[in-house]
């Protein structure tokens, strides 16, 4: 056994774990999960919640697993009958001034306090002294406080100290009156990372105003996926419920976003849930009107149209909101048309937003998912900082003109008039869609499975978290099945497949396959193929 | 040794070993006076209660409040280790700590207004609002309550004709509860600003104010 490994035993099960690890995280290995409140992997551990003490052999008084450190032979007991007495002795103090609202909390169904209590607490309560009353505060921003059910870990207060490193929060009074408060007037306003503390809050004392009385927890789906809002790429997870995203949670990965995320990619979820989508394709006869049809026909017309085209060239927008495997397929597709240049444009923020306690996580500049990924697929960027301009050459050529994801808001009617043919892929209609000859619907990344490259090459997968509107489908379907017709070669049927053709031919992505990215993503190489 | 037999004076520590009277001990500044440059090394403000002059407008800090406030500053290792005495000096100065106090002080050691909220509110010697000229502690904890604190306390508010908390119309007299002030021996114990009154009974309250009024009041 190495030096630096410390083996102990933990209910019954011999463990070895690295010296300096806390007898919680060790219990963690074996699936033990001790109760606590005030421990977050991601703060200090200041002890002072007393919930998760177990029993250790030769100890006196039971100890407080999450900063107890493991001694070599130990013998932990979490679950032994004095164990599970202390902490119900614990519990039953936490209840003392508890409201008990769960009907009417946000939190339930989700919170620590109502798991504990169920799984460890005493069946009934002994109290008979009336219960002190805080009410609730606003503390500006995304946060409601409702003191009332307060468990005062100050969780909260120690990520405002901290992680974000500004101390907006602190623990107001002592004893029975302490509570959880701003500075008097001033609140979270200006922060840009606070909604991490609702996540955090155990209990329903910090609540979202954007989700309050929104949806129940357990009605909740949750979907892995990637925030789409700047090219971090933060692991998040997609609450969905009646195909509507009800809110985004950050998902743990100590590579790109710990366990937070800014407050600006976790409220910028409603376009997801935008009703006014694109659900048909839809063929122009004359530039004037439009006619649904199904894909067969869809298609098909375009490859009649294509096929009329004799040594034709191609000019296309992309979207870096696009997944990869969308942008290959796109790219491909190209390739086979004929052959041409593909552009991007990306609004880019002035400043990137560092989160000083792990600063391996920032708002980055680039304000959309895959930036990163179009370079590695030789895409042009062009435009200004706003995401608007650089597309005079495309709206006017004259050979075939390909659109997907970008809804051109900056461009006006007469936008590929003159292009022989106009294919348009996108979410929404545009006004710049009025001369595409074939406008065809995909679906946006909740609707879909694919991968983002974010700003530093690490390829991170999401899942589909919503049934897509009517018949869109996932770019890289529509684009492959052209493809393949083009080629003669098979038409890819999932992304996985697709993704694994594209890092074989694209060398900045290695050879990696989904399996490759599991969860949690791996990097690109980045450079190999950047702008070639 | 005097002759007359031992009856506790009312002050603790006088065991009957020292021939000095509760004058000598006490001397003339009985309340309200306190030491005029803060009577400490550090320049801190030893005794956070009201001054007689008291500005809540007065500024933050300047002249010789500057000096000390400075003083206290090379006492510590960090800026943060210096807002105990600080906010003293600033409640030495102003009265109480207010809002405005604390985010001054906030300002001057580097720290977060939030901060120094939680910490001035932890600490009960701190006045988070305004204060009578004298501010009347009566331990209301066991031994005192068992002595019949309440009704110390009682008489307290109905003499003054205050609510506990409150100050007095004539801004003399705030009266609070307080628990233990460490006196357990000499029940019901009373803290008027620095000094303390120990085997307070009702019946002596309103001596008690009297004096303060004629002796220390306007």
């Amino acid at each position: 056994m190495a030096d630096d490994l410390v083996t102990l035993t933990i209910d019954g099960h011999e463990v070895s774990v690295p010296k300096g690890t806390t007898l919680l995280e060790a219990a963690k290995t074996i699936g033990e999960q001790v109760p606590h409140y005030c421990y977050h992997p991601g703060l200090s551990s200041p002890a002072m919640c007393r919930l998760c003490l177990v029993e250790v052999e030769g100890a006196p008084k039971p100890m407080p697993s999450c900063v107890t450190t493991v001694m070599e032979g130990q013998v932990v007991r979490t679950m032994s009958e004095e164990a599970k007495g202390h902490r119900e002795g614990v519990l039953e103090f936490y209840l003392l001034n508890h409201p008990l609202d769960c009907p009417i909390c946000d939190m339930s169904g989700e919170c620590d306090l109502q798991d504990y209590v169920h799984l460890e607490g005493r069946k009934q309560g002994r109290g008979v002294e009336p219960k002190r009353v805080f009410g609730r505060d606003d503390f500006g921003g995304d946060v409601l406080f409702y003191g009332d059910r307060c468990v005062m870990c100050t969780r909260c207060v120690r990520f405002m100290s901290e992680v974000e490193q500004d101390e907006r929060l602190t623990v107001v009074e002592r004893g029975n009156r302490s509570v959880i408060d701003t500075f008097f007037t001033e609140g979270l306003e200006g922060t840009n990372w606070h909604g991490n503390i609702v996540d955090i809050c155990p209990v329903g004392a910090l609540v979202s105003k954007d989700f309050l009385y929104k949806a129940r927890a357990w009605d909740l789906d949750h979907t892995p996926s990637v925030c789409a809002s700047c090219s971090q790429g933060c692991n998040v997870m997609l609450h969905t419920r009646d195909n509507l995203v009800h809110r985004v949670k950050p998902r743990e990965n100590l590579e790109v976003n710990g366990w937070w995320m800014c407050d600006h990619g976790r409220m910028d979820y409603e376009w997801i849930n935008d009703g006014n989508r694109l659900e048909a394709p839809l063929i122009s006869e004359d530039g004037v009107s439009r006619r649904a049809v199904g894909w067969k026909d869809a298609l098909g017309e375009l490859l009649g149209r294509a096929e009329e085209l004799e040594a034709a060239s191609v000019r296309a927008v992309a979207s870096a909101r696009a997944s990869n495997e969308d942008l290959g397929a796109l790219a491909e597709l190209v390739g086979a048309l004929g052959g041409g240049e593909t552009v991007f444009r990306s609004p880019r923020a002035q400043e990137e937003l560092v989160l000083k306690g792990f600063p391996k996580l920032a708002r980055r500049k680039d304000l959309a998912p895959n930036v990163k990924g179009a370079e590695l697929l030789g895409m042009r960027r062009v435009g200004d900082d706003a995401g608007a301009g650089g597309l005079d050459s495309v709206a006017e050529h004259g050979s075939i003109v390909i659109v997907l994801g970008d809804v051109l808001a900056d461009q006006g009617e007469d936008f590929g008039a003159g292009a022989d043919l106009y294919v348009y892929l996108g979410t929404h209609d545009s006004p710049a869609a009025k001369h595409a000859d074939i406008v065809l619907p995909v679906t946006s990344h909740a609707e879909q499975e694919g991968t983002f490259t974010n700003h530093e090459g690490r390829v991170q997968r999401f899942w589909p978290a919503l049934q897509p509107p009517g018949m869109a489908r996932p770019a890289w379907l529509i684009l492959g099945a052209l493809d393949a017709e083009l080629t003669g070669e098979g038409a890819p049927e999932t992304a996985a497949e697709l993704f694994g053709k594209l890092s074989d031919a694209v060398p900045a992505f290695g050879g990696l396959t989904y399996p490759d990215l599991g969860t949690q993503g791996a990097s690109a190489k980045v450079g190999a193929g950047a702008g070639s | 040794m005097s002759d007359a037999p031992f009856k506790n004076p009312g002050w603790a520590g006088n065991t009957g070993e020292f021939d000095l009277t509760e004058e000598q001990v006490r001397g003339d500044d009985f309340v309200g006076d306190r030491p005029k440059h803060g009577g400490h090394a550090s320049g801190a403000g030893t005794l956070p209660y009201m001054l007689a002059e008291k500005n809540p407008e007065a500024k933050l800090f300047e002249g010789e409040y500057q000096e000390r406030f400075e003083k206290i500053l090379t006492r510590y290792p960090t800026k943060r280790a210096a807002l105990l005495p600080t906010l003293s000096l600033a409640q030495e100065l102003r009265g109480y700590v207010s809002p405005e106090s604390m985010d001054r002080v906030a300002e001057l050691l580097d720290l977060s207004p939030a901060y120094v909220r939680g910490v001035s509110t932890f600490y009960t010697m701190y006045n988070k609002r305004p204060v009578g000229r004298y501010l009347v502690q009566v331990c209301t904890n066991i031994s005192c309550n068992l002595c019949g604190a309440d009704e110390v306390l009682e008489a307290f508010l109905s003499y003054t004709d205050t609510e506990l908390g409150e100050t007095s119309e004539d801004g003399n007299f705030t009266t609070i509860e307080a628990e233990c002030l460490a006196a357990c021996g000499f029940p019901t114990c009373v803290q008027i600003n620095s000094r303390y009154f120990e085997n307070v009974t009702p019946a002596e309250v309103p001596k008690i104010i009297e004096h303060l009024k004629t002796k220390g009041g306007d």
